[in-house]
C-alpha cells in the first residue's frame, strides 16, 4: 500500500532547514485539524477493541485466571501449547475444521460458477431477475433460521424430506445425528445460503466479457458448450481465480454461526471446529489460556495464509488485496 | 433479446426450467415452514405438510404472541439494530472521510493499522475478557462498541468517496463553507449509493447475528430474537437424540417453532424486495475497488 504524498507546501525539504519544515508540519496538521478531530475516535477505537485484545492473547503463555487478571496470573511459557498439540482433542478439531473447509472447496465453491453460467445463458431479462432475486434470498437470513429450517426438514420423524424417503420405501434417515450425513447437510445448507448470491460477482464479470469474442467464436462454429469453455470461462478466470484463493485462506475457520445451529451432541465427533472448540471450552468451561493459545495458533497461520495468498495473486498478475 | 442466442431451443428450455427448479428448491424450505406454522399437531407429526397449511389454524401465532417472549426478543434485535447500524455508519464515515484524502499526514499508518486488524484479531476470549474488563457484560454496549467499524466496509467507502471530484470541495471552501459543512451538505448526498449498501449491510448483520449476544448478553429479557430462537431449536435438536417422547413435555411443539421462524424471516422478507438492489450494488462497489 504505497500512496504518493504530495507535498503541499512548496518550500523544499533541504537539511539545514529543520525548523521551518517542523513549521509546515504543524500547519499541515492544523489546516487539517477537523479532519483529525474525526479520526481521534477511530483510532481510539483501535487501540482498545482491536490491538489491546491482540495484546491480551499473551494469556496464552500464562495460566489465566479471572482473580488474578492479566498481569498477575504466572507465566507458564509453552504449556499451554504443549498441553495442546499432546491432547488428541486438538487433533480432531483441527481434522474437523480443515476437512469441512475442503468439503466446502470441492462441492460449494464451483455451485455459484455452474450457476452463474446457466444464469447469464438467459436472454429474458424479467425471468433472470426475478431468478436471481429469489435465489438471493437465503444470503439475507440468519444461520439460526436456516438452521431451525433444516432440522425440521431433516427431522425423522416430521420431516419432510424423510416423509419422501418412507414414501419410496426407504427407511428413514437421521440426517443431523449422522456423523457421515452431518457433514452433507452442513455442505448442503451452506450451498442454500450462499450459490445464489455467490453468483452476483461472475455475473458481473460475465457482463464485461466483449461480445465480439462470442461472435468471433459463432463465426467459426463454436457450439454453445465450446463458447463457455473458450470465451465465458477465461473471461471469468480472474474473479475465480481470487475468490478460490480467498477461499483458501480461509482454512483455519469455519463460521461459528453456522456450526452452533446445525450441530448437537450425537455429532461432536465431526461438528467440533475451532470456533466452537474456543466457545465452549473457553468461555462455558472457563479455560481461558488454554482455548486462548488454540485462538492464537489459529490466528497465526491463517495470518500466514493470506499474505502468501497475497503473494500469490500478485504473481499471477492480479491485483492483490493490498 | 440480443443475437447471441445461438444456442438450441431445447438447450434454452432446458436451462430455464431447470433454474426455475433451482429457484424453488431455494424457496421450498420457506413454504415449507410457513405451511408447518400454520398447520395442525397432527398433520404435522404425520408428516404430511407440504407446500400448503393442512387444517389450517393460528394456534402457534397464538400461543407466541400469549407468551410474549419472542415480542420482547424481538424488540430488543430492533434496538440492537438500529442503534448498531447508527454507530457503524457514524464510525465508518468518521474514518473513511478523513483516510480518502491523499493529502493528510499520517494517513498511511492509519490505513495499515486498520489494515492489519482484518488480516490478524486477539481472538475470542481476549475480547471478551476486555470486555468483561470495561463491565459492558449484559449491556448492549458490549455488542455495539467492539463492532463499530468493519474493516471492510470502511475500506469500501473510502475507495467510493476517492472517486468524487476534488473540484467540488475546493469551490465549496471558496464560497465559505465550513468543513463540517462540506461534508454534510455535498460529500455524505453524493455519496447515497454506498451509504445505503452499507447501512443495509450493517443492519443485516445485525438483525442476524447471535453469536455476540450469546456471549454477553446474560438476563433473558435482553436476549434477542435470534437468541431466544436458538434456545427453541436447540431443545427439539436434543429430541432428536434421545428419541421420541423422553422429552415430550419440555419439547417446543413443532408448529410453535415455525411460527416463531416465521416470525423471524418476516421482516427481512418485507424489505428484501424493495432494498436488495442496494445490496448488489454494495457487493460490486466492494469487488471493484475495493
Amino acid at each position: 500500500m504505497k500512496m504518493n504524498i504530495p507535498q503541499p507546501t512548496g518550500l523544499p525539504a533541504e537539511p539545514g532547514m529543520p525548523a521551518r519544515k517542523k513549521a509546515s508540519f504543524w500547519k499541515q496538521v492544523s489546516r487539517n485539524r477537523f479532519l483529525y478531530m474525526l479520526l481521534v475516535p477511530v483510532a481510539i477505537y483501535l487501540l482498545v477493541f482491536k490491538y489491546a485484545p491482540m495484546f491480551g492473547e499473551i494469556i496464552a503463555f500464562k495460566n489465566y485466571r479471572l482473580a488474578d487478571g492479566i498481569w498477575n496470573s504466572p507465566w507458564v511459557g509453552f504449556e499451554q501449547f504443549e498441553k495442546l498439540f499432546a491432547s488428541r482433542e486438538f487433533y480432531v478439531v483441527l481434522k474437523n475444521t480443515l476437512l469441512l473447509n475442503l468439503y466446502h472447496l470441492l462441492f460449494a465453491f464451483p455451485v455459484p460458477i455452474l450457476l452463474a453460467i446457466l444464469l447469464n445463458e438467459v436472454r429474458v431479462e424479467w425471468y433472470k431477475r426475478t431468478l436471481q432475486n429469489l435465489l438471493y434470498i437465503p444470503h439475507f437470513i440468519s444461520w439460526v433460521v436456516l438452521g431451525s429450517i433444516v432440522i425440521a426438514l431433516l427431522s425423522p420423524s416430521t420431516g419432510f424430506v424423510n416423509y419422501l424417503l418412507k414414501g419410496f420405501g426407504l427407511e428413514p434417515i437421521y440426517f443431523m445425528a449422522d456423523k457421515l450425513w452431518w457433514p452433507v447437510s452442513f455442505i448442503v445448507s451452506g450451498i442454500w445460503k450462499e450459490a445464489g448470491f455467490g453468483t452476483i460477482l461472475y455475473l458481473a464479470a460475465m457482463a464485461s466479457i466483449d461480445p465480439t469474442l462470442y461472435e468471433a467464436a459463432r463465426m467459426d462454429g463454436a457450439s454453445k458448450l465450446r463458447q463457455t469453455w473458450h470465451v465465458t470461462l477465461p473471461g471469468i478466470r480472474s474473479t475465480i481465480a481470487i475468490l478460490l484463493i480467498l477461499q483458501v485462506g480461509k482454512m483455519m475457520d469455519v463460521g461459528f454461526e453456522q456450526v452452533y445451529a446445525l450441530r448437537n451432541d450425537a455429532v461432536t465427533s465431526v461438528a467440533e471446529v475451532i470456533s466452537t472448540f474456543v466457545y465452549t471450552r473457553g468461555l462455558v468451561n472457563l479455560q481461558y489460556s488454554y482455548t486462548t493459545a488454540l485462538g492464537l495458533f489459529q490466528s497465526l497461520i491463517a495470518l500466514i495464509l493470506v499474505v502468501s495468498v497475497n503473494r500469490i495473486i500478485k504473481a499471477m498478475g492480479e491485483r492483490g488485496l493490498w | 433479446m440480443n443475437e447471441r442466442s445461438s444456442s438450441p431451443a431445447w438447450f434454452r428450455w432446458l436451462n430455464y426450467i431447470f433454474l426455475a427448479l433451482c429457484a424453488y428448491a431455494t424457496l421450498f424450505p420457506f413454504i415449507n415452514i410457513i405451511a408447518t406454522s400454520f398447520s395442525s399437531s397432527r398433520a404435522i407429526n404425520a408428516g404430511e405438510v407440504f407446500m400448503w397449511p393442512i387444517e389450517f389454524n393460528l394456534d402457534a401465532y397464538n400461543n407466541l404472541i400469549r407468551d410474549g417472549q419472542l415480542i420482547v426478543a424481538m424488540k430488543n434485535t430492533v434496538i440492537i439494530t438500529l442503534v448498531g447500524t447508527a454507530l457503524n455508519m457514524l464510525f465508518t464515515i468518521m474514518a473513511a472521510y478523513p483516510l480518502s484524502k491523499a493529502r493528510l499526514k499520517g494517513r498511511n499508518v492509519m490505513l495499515m493499522a486498520i489494515l492489519f486488524t482484518m488480516l490478524f484479531s486477539g481472538g475470542l476470549i481476549p475480547n471478551f475478557l476486555l470486555v468483561n474488563t470495561l463491565g459492558l457484560v449484559n449491556s448492549y454496549w458490549a455488542l455495539w462498541l467492539p463492532a463499530l467499524i468493519s474493516a471492510y466496509n470502511m475500506f469500501v467507502m473510502k475507495s467510493f468517496l476517492e472517486g468524487l471530484p476534488e473540484e467540488l470541495e475546493e469551490s465549496a471552501a471558496i464560497d465559505g463553507a465550513s468543513e463540517f459543512t462540506i461534508l454534510w451538505r455535498i460529500i455524505l448526498p453524493l455519496s447515497k449509493p454506498v451509504i445505503a449498501a452499507l447501512t443495509l449491510f450493517y443492519a443485516v448483520g445485525w438483525w442476524n447475528s447471535y453469536m455476540n449476544v450469546l456471549i454477553y448478553i446474560r438476563s433473558t429479557d435482553k436476549l434477542s430474537l435470534m437468541v431466544k430462537l436458538y434456545q427453541m431449536i436447540d431443545l427439539v435438536s436434543t429430541e432428536l437424540l434421545r428419541g421420541e417422547g423422553v422429552l415430550q413435555a419440555v419439547i417446543t411443539p413443532e408448529s410453535i417453532r415455525a411460527a416463531a421462524v416465521v416470525f423471524a424471516i418476516v421482516p427481512i422478507l418485507c424489505v428484501y424486495p424493495f432494498l436488495q438492489k442496494h445490496f448488489i450494488k454494495g457487493v460490486l462497489l466492494g469487488s471493484i475497488k475495493g
